[in-house]
């Protein structure tokens, strides 16, 4: 996003403008006031005597919060405003914004103040692709509010904007006739009101949904409480606590509701295009900030369990028991011009949502929880077998059946050049990924756990684990690349080894699939120069065809990825490569002001000295701003072991002493503490 | 067979009717487990109102056109939900164009929605697509 717009948002309500506040898209262009995926303002455009204003200053009070102090333009520096205006923007389900106009002259003045008002109505998928719109527009006054409508057959969504003060309506928008006294100062508050309309229900005021603006008010308030309530961190390394600070207050921002647990949050996975549910990064997220925030797991839980697949549906990917990806409301997904109503097409977020059902209870001891979802954890397993097998041969491997508007790679590394063979050839469909199989290996073993010790079943126990150990076995016999000593990043079509060294290979220790005796190599290669940048670990080794150390999922270097490598490197004891991982995110963090990109160049860190962004649309990113949450749970070493946490540090010297206060979980709260004696100046200067 | 009182003259191929007295025979439905609501269906036709109760306890089911106090009200026109209840819409994509509206509880629509099947054609699996296929789509390294 450019730097000179800003964005303050609530939920899946956000504003983009720009720093005098005014919006004027056109339908590529991404200001606007957005909700529930449709932009509902495309210009809000303020004049005081048909002049435009310029900005002062721009002040973000709080995440849903902007001031914009104004004066009119006087074309030059010499002549001083004898105006100042301000506007104060707040965002819910719509926006609300005080407007003042202040006279600094002795005497009063007559002003004429317009607003431009208009929206395009364009779903967030139009905005990206830039396109057409197929319904009708028109505008009409109703009790006193200026309605902007569209309408498409029975879709209709409308914007009710009012103002506190008398106002005239016409074609483009308000206008204000006022007089501010001498000195003195005139004001009124205006409201933009997003209506989920319907033919024959929106006759007299806004169809909002019901209750939202409430709740979702009360959350933002509390994050002072947020902050309160997380563990407090103490560390030598100062910059430390600038990270975690911001960690948190991201993760405060990412919290959205559904329209079904209105008063619960879950993490969306980004600011701002992608505020709403997604699978993947909801439970990664949600597993990287246990130790900290518990309750978005639970949150996470529920939302993705009541949206659970349950029929054959070829156009949304879906299948019984398949957890969703992505969840829109736009007219596209309306329409059926797109599949997320919801879209289930990742092979990932189902055996995920049982992992993260068991590393929740293992925190929280809410058995009360994984007893209810019980039912969800059985289909998710389910799923595995009898659906994601699709070449029956007992791995999970994906192939779309949505071939228009489906998702061609269902796991995390989605583009369309992320698997390939050392070669650089593009495998055929379907694909068995590696990291697949580890997830579906770990749900096995984390589903038997709580077969045996909340559900009590005891055979169904016995029957997962029989199952994940005979997936363990084949899967070290044909994944395994003797010659490279790694894993392959998949198997093609035909059951053949798709060889290329990847990061996949790091989720597979965190998952526990990897034979001991081949743990070693699989640690050796990551923390490798081929591998490792002195930042982070690539998501494609050097030396792959495609490497390329700006490619997305070829070369470039992901936070949240390294967050769980560098959980497997400790799973396996490989206490100094897990150390040397977090020492270089953490490093880039403090150089990102606290707030990781999405990814970042693959470049040697001698070469650069400085991490290189990749360029996306979303700051922050959900499992970004987790990662350095996972990589302070990883270097403490904290795990539940029974009614305890095991505290065992593997830090790097130059983090110093650490103290984490306050950590939540069945134990109530506990402390842990560290202190800094790994040194991994070998691995951070390639 | 669920009680349903007088308005039981529709034919016997009816897909509403249908659908609602088999979702009664199940008595016991293990995608609501777990699940506690009742949902009114107001069903228009033309010009007349038929009424629907689906009542949950616990993932038991009872289907009834008594009338009762609900969770939820869901509004549609039979056209709409002889098209959900064999799979030809999908309840998502018709609440956001508008095709039906729900008055309270959204999680009771949700929970609804999972024992509506798939589109009637779809089979769950496509053929294999080619190494080779892919590359001739692709561009080279």
């Amino acid at each position: 996003m450019s730097d000179d717009l800003v964005q303050i948002l609530e939920g899946n309500t956000f504003v983009v403008s720009d720093k005098r506040g005014d919006i004027e898209a056109s339908l590529t262009d991404p200001t606007g006031l957005f909700s529930f995926d449709t932009r509902f303002l495309s210009r809000w455009v303020l004049t005081v005597d048909g002049q435009r204003l310029n900005a002062l200053s721009t002040d973000d009070l709080q995440y849903f919060q902007t001031r914009f102090f104004l004066v009119p333009d006087t074309g030059t520096v010499y002549v001083n405003a004898t105006l100042s205006v301000i506007r104060q923007r707040d965002v819910s389900d719509g926006f609300h914004e005080e407007l003042r106009i202040l006279n600094h002259q002795n005497q009063p003045v007559d002003l004429v103040v317009k607003i431009e008002a208009a929206s395009d109505f364009a779903d967030l998928f139009e905005v990206k692709d830039a396109l057409e719109k197929k319904g009708k527009y028109r505008s009409r006054k109703v009790n006193g509010s200026l309605v902007l409508e569209y309408r498409r057959e029975t879709y209709v969504r409308e914007t009710w904007i009012s103002s506190s003060e008398p106002v005239q309506f016409d074609a483009k928008g308000l206008a204000f006739k006022i007089t501010v006294p001498a000195h003195g100062e005139w004001k009124t508050e205006l409201d933009v009101v997003a209506s989920l309309g319907s033919e024959g229900s929106s006759r007299t005021g806004p169809v909002g949904v019901r209750g939202q603006h409430r709740v979702r008010r009360d959350m933002a308030r509390g994050l002072d409480k947020w902050l309160e309530r997380a563990p407090h961190l103490e560390c030598d390394w100062e910059p430390a606590q600038m990270i975690y600070r911001r960690c948190l207050t991201d993760l405060a921002a990412l919290r959205f509701s559904t329209l079904t647990l209105t008063n619960r949050a879950l993490p969306a996975a980004g600011l701002p295009w992608f505020m709403t549910i997604f699978g993947r990064d909801s439970i990664f997220t949600s597993l990287q900030a246990l130790p900290f925030v518990p309750e978005l797991a639970a949150t996470t839980l529920l939302a993705l369990g009541e949206r659970q697949g349950t029929r054959i549906d070829d156009f949304r990917d879906e299948d019984p028991g398949r957890i969703l990806h992505e969840l829109r409301y736009g007219e596209m997904t309306a329409f059926e011009e797109r599949p997320h109503s919801p879209y289930y097409g990742n092979a990932d977020a189902t055996p995920l949502y049982v992992v993260l059902m068991d590393e929740y209870e293992r925190w929280t001891g809410d058995t009360k929880l994984v007893k209810q979802l019980e039912p969800e954890a059985r289909a998710a397993i389910n799923w595995i077998d009898q659906y994601a097998d699709l070449q029956d041969n007992g791995y999970i491997s994906y192939q779309r059946r949505n071939e228009e508007t489906g998702l061609e790679n269902q796991c995390w590394k989605d583009s369309w050049d992320s698997i390939s063979y050392h070669n650089g050839d593009l495998p055929g469909f379907p694909r068995a990924t590696c990291e697949l199989q580890g997830y579906a290996y770990d749900a096995k073993v984390r589903a038997a756990r709580l077969a045996r010790q909340v559900w009590r079943d005891l055979s169904y126990a016995e029957q997962l684990e029989k199952e994940a150990a005979d997936l363990k076995r084949r899967f070290n016999r044909d994944f395994w690349v003797a010659d490279g000593e790694y894993f392959a990043v998949a198997l093609d079509m035909d059951g053949r080894q798709v060889d290329s060294l990847t990061s996949n290979i790091g989720h597979l220790l965190w998952s526990g699939i990897v034979d001991n005796n081949k743990a070693k190599a699989v640690a050796r290669h990551l923390v490798s120069p081929k591998m490792f940048s002195g930042w982070g670990v690539r998501t494609l080794a050097e030396g792959e065809a495609r490497y390329n150390p700006i490619g997305y999922h070829t070369g470039a270097v992901w936070p949240f990825d390294n967050s769980f490598i560098a959980w497997g490197l400790r799973r396996y004891g490989f206490k100094e490569e897990a150390a040397a991982i977090a020492a270089g995110i953490l490093a880039a963090a403090e150089l990102f002001n606290g707030r990781l990109p999405e990814a970042f160049g693959g470049y040697r860190r001698s070469a650069t000295r400085f991490p290189v962004e990749y360029p996306t649309a979303c700051s922050p990113q959900a499992w970004s701003t987790g990662a350095p949450l996972l990589l302070l749970r990883v270097i403490l070493g904290l795990e539940p072991i029974g009614e305890n946490l095991v505290v065992d540090p593997g830090l790097p010297t130059r983090i110093g002493h650490v103290s984490l206060l306050d950590i939540p979980g069945r134990w109530k709260r506990i402390d842990a503490f560290g202190r800094g004696r790994i040194d991994v100046s070998k691995f951070l200067d390639y | 067979m669920p009680a349903r009182d007088g308005s039981s003259k529709r034919k016997p191929e009816d897909a509403v009717t249908e659908f609602f007295d088999l979702l009664a025979a199940k008595h016991h439905e293990p995608l609501f487990e777990g699940d506690t609501a009742t949902i009114r269906f107001d069903v228009k036709d033309g010009r007349s109102l038929e009424t629907w109760y689906l009542t949950v306890k616990n993932g038991d089911v009872g289907i009834s056109h008594k009338r009762a106090g609900a969770d939820a009200v869901v509004r549609m026109e039979r056209g709409t939900l002889e098209m959900l209840v064999d799979g030809r819409h999908n309840a998502m994509a018709a609440l956001l164009r508008g095709l039906m509206t729900i008055e309270g509880s959204m999680g009771a629509m949700v929970m609804f929605q999972r024992v509506l099947p798939g589109p009637p054609e779809d089979k769950g699996r496509v053929p294999p697509i080619t190494g080779a296929t892919v590359m001739a789509q692709r561009r080279p390294t």
